[in-house]
């Protein structure tokens, strides 16, 4: 970290992705930090994939204790009783984590997501959130795009087979290749706040449904107060409803957000590793781009269905 | 059959650095089992043509993570040849093996699901691929333009002006620094630039640049049908995923048709012999065939062999039926399907490969003489 040129042992691992994306940006990468907070499956997918790739450090936020239900989503939580007794989820996936790449610094920060301030959020290149409240992704978001430092922004959140990604990369410039010239490009993204609060009206109409339905289920969980994720098949009428007065505030037909898709959001609250794997990879390709500066970025949200395979990319703005 | 690799570490997780050296099957298989209890994982550290058949046959689902074409049309053969059709010409249900298919390469990735004689099978869809990289001997002799034929040409033609009989390893670093510094004076004349000992490398090892991430998804997504055709817990993905990240982001689902001609997943070659011919002439038949053609067959009739190449006791053992006429070995009976693996040419190259034939014998099969066949054969 802080050193110039790429060191032997770091060319010999790093071979086939060098081959790829250039020295150059393999070094960027070397000197990114990165906070993590919400270690759930799609976030550990994430985390392999950037460790692997040679990020400089990576800080792992997560208190909870480890449960039965970890071990079947979470792959770096090992399958021994003894290794995890009163240690949290964020301590047990840092240990397995440093085991994948030793030239990455792996840590842990304790305490709460919502207790960050600026100074410490500095320290950072990009901030990652899994699972977390509304209120909080947006103070911290809000916190990065006032820093006097570039923090770029994700959110990722995957239920039943489906899974949602959210990019905040503020004013972003970067060079793309167009017919052999190298052409300055610049995306202007909005924050989590006023993503969301563009009215669903002025929205496409083929807008992907799985879009509204999150929010839906966002504005719930806000509104009862719930863990993020502590969702049942019961809550389905009071979401119901809840969609009604939505819908109703920004001028859209409730059928545009079907009552299938609201409950299969909200029973199926466990993860569904292939969808982590594939959702983690997808997030793990962005903040490489991100933080390399190399490539199209996505703006602003991605969603994936493991019913038809399909990807989907929303531009959500008001611009 | 591969080996653990330090280049391999940035992207299979499941390896470490004190592992290089040991065969990846074992490896996979021990660090899996480490974590996922209840899980059984029997690692075969070998070729995929060292198996036989039926050990294929075994399996409910086979996915693959294949580094060529040629695998890949390979083992597409062999789950292939589990087909059969009924007489309306539609496929068995019972004999369908299904097949979830992945590759990478940077940002770009596919996976499919292969379900033959419903979607399509490799073969159907061996089109979608472009023409190999092949540089023209003249090129890389008299005219080249690129730092890859200066490389090309310090690898397949100044190494044997200079040095001989002696063959060329890939793996040596002095052999690979050899073409290294005659690819770089060779280029210098041309005033080509661009060679370095990197692209070297590449271009002599044809190394794939690989990533965690593209990985991470196409493998998830093969696994995920897996699990569909295992469970039955939804539609499975019909039937062509594409991935590329590059520029961008995106990804498509392409349902492609199957080729109801085709050689590997149809019905199966229809040839006519007659019942008098021998084994050893129906070989001779087939290496001149218009549309196979195939050479060196091993031919297996319902599990029985009627002619082996390999290994040297089986060959001996059916040697003898190279003089007999198929129409006996095949029971007599007018009709049926037959397998044969052999050397064909895909991309010319020559490569393994397994077909279906179905056999219809003309001439004395009922029991009763042809006219012109007076006194039999």
């Amino acid at each position: 970290m802080g050193k110039e040129e790429l060191t032997a042992q770091e060319t010999a691992l790093y071979d086939r992705q060098i081959r790829i994306w250039g020295v150059d940006a393999q070094r960027r990468l070397s000197k990114s930090h990165i906070l993590v907070a919400g270690m759930t499956g799609t976030i550990v997918e994430f985390c392999k994939n950037i460790v692997l790739a040679g990020i400089g450090s990576v800080v792992l936020l997560d208190d909870r204790l480890v449960t039965r239900e970890a071990l079947s989503v979470n792959f770096l939580v090992p399958n021994d009783e003894e290794k995890l007794k009163g240690r949290s989820l964020a301590e047990v996936c840092c240990n397995s984590l440093k085991d994948f790449n030793s030239m990455v610094h792996v840590s842990v920060e304790k305490g709460d997501l919502s207790a960050l301030d600026g100074e410490i959020l500095d320290k950072f290149d990009a901030v990652v959130i899994g699972r977390a409240s509304f209120a909080t992704k947006k103070t911290i978001d809000g916190i990065c795009r006032k820093r006097s430092k570039k923090i770029a922004f994700f959110t990722v959140d995957c239920r039943d087979s489906c899974g949602e990604i959210f990019v905040d990369l503020q004013n972003y410039v970067y060079n793309q290749k167009k017919n052999d010239d190298n052409v300055e490009c610049q995306f202007h993204y909005p924050s989590l706040e006023e993503a969301v609060a563009v009215p669903w009206n002025r929205l496409p109409k083929n807008v992907t449904k799985l879009y509204f339905a999150m929010r839906v289920i966002e504005r719930f969980e806000a509104a009862e107060g719930r863990i993020p994720g502590e969702t049942t098949a019961a809550d389905i009428s009071s979401v119901q409803q809840l969609r009604g007065e939505l819908c109703k505030a920004n001028s859209i037909n409730e059928s545009r957000i079907p009552d299938e898709l609201l409950k299969r959001l909200l029973e199926g609250t466990r993860e569904h590793p292939p969808v982590c794997a594939i959702v983690g990879g997808i997030l793990g390709q962005e903040v490489i781009k991100a933080l390399s500066g190399k490539g199209n970025p996505l703006k602003n949200f991605f969603f994936f269905d493991a019913k038809d395979g399909k990807g989907i990319i929303e531009d959500i703005s008001s611009l | 059959m591969d080996r653990i690799e330090v280049s391999n570490l940035n992207r299979q997780f499941l390896f470490r650095l004190q592992d290089v050296g040991k065969p990846k099957a074992e490896v996979a298989a021990m660090r899996v089992m480490e974590r996922v209890s209840g899980v059984n994982i029997v690692p075969h550290f070998c070729r995929i043509e060292d198996k036989n058949i039926e050990f294929y046959g075994d399996f409910n689902i086979i996915a693959l993570g294949l580094d060529s074409i040629e695998a890949r049309s390979y083992i597409n053969s062999v789950a292939c040849s589990f087909l059969e059709y009924d007489s309306d010409d539609k496929p068995c249900e019972e004999t369908i093996k299904p097949m979830v298919d992945g590759g990478t390469e940077g940002f770009k990735g596919h996976a499919r699901v292969i379900l033959p004689g419903i979607t399509p099978c490799f073969e159907c869809t061996i089109w979608l691929f472009p023409p190999q990289v092949k540089f023209p001997l003249c090129t890389l002799a008299e005219t080249p333009r690129t730092a890859a034929h200066c490389i090309e040409y310090a690898h397949l033609i100044k190494w044997n002006e200079v040095h001989g009989g002696k063959s060329f390893d890939a793996d040596d670093p002095e052999h690979m620094q050899w073409v290294y510094s005659e690819a770089l004076k060779r280029a210098e004349l041309f005033g080509i630039s661009g060679v370095t000992y990197s692209l070297t490398q590449g271009v002599v090892k044809n190394i794939i640049p690989a990533i965690a991430s593209t990985n991470a998804i196409i493998s998830a997504a093969c696994a995920l049908e897996a699990l569909k055709i295992a469970t039955g817990f939804s539609k499975s993905l019909s039937n062509y995923l594409t991935y590329n990240g590059a520029e961008g982001l995106h990804t498509k689902v392409t349902e492609f048709w199957k080729d109801n001609d085709c050689l590997v997943c149809g019905p199966g070659v229809l040839i006519e012999v007659d019942s008098t011919t021998s084994l050893q002439k129906f070989i001779d038949l087939l290496r001149e065939h218009p549309t196979l053609p195939i050479s060196k067959p091993s031919m297996v009739h319902r599990g029985k062999n009627l002619y082996m190449q390999a290994p040297p006791i089986l060959e001996e053992m059916t040697r003898s039926n190279l003089q007999l006429p198929l129409f006996d070995l095949m029971g007599r009976i007018p009709k049926d399907v037959i397998h044969v693996t052999g050397t064909v040419t895909l991309n010319d190259r020559k490569t393994s490969a397994l077909r279906k034939l179905r056999i219809v014998f003309k001439g004395n099969v009922d029991g009763v003489a042809d006219m012109d066949m007076a006194g039999g054969a």
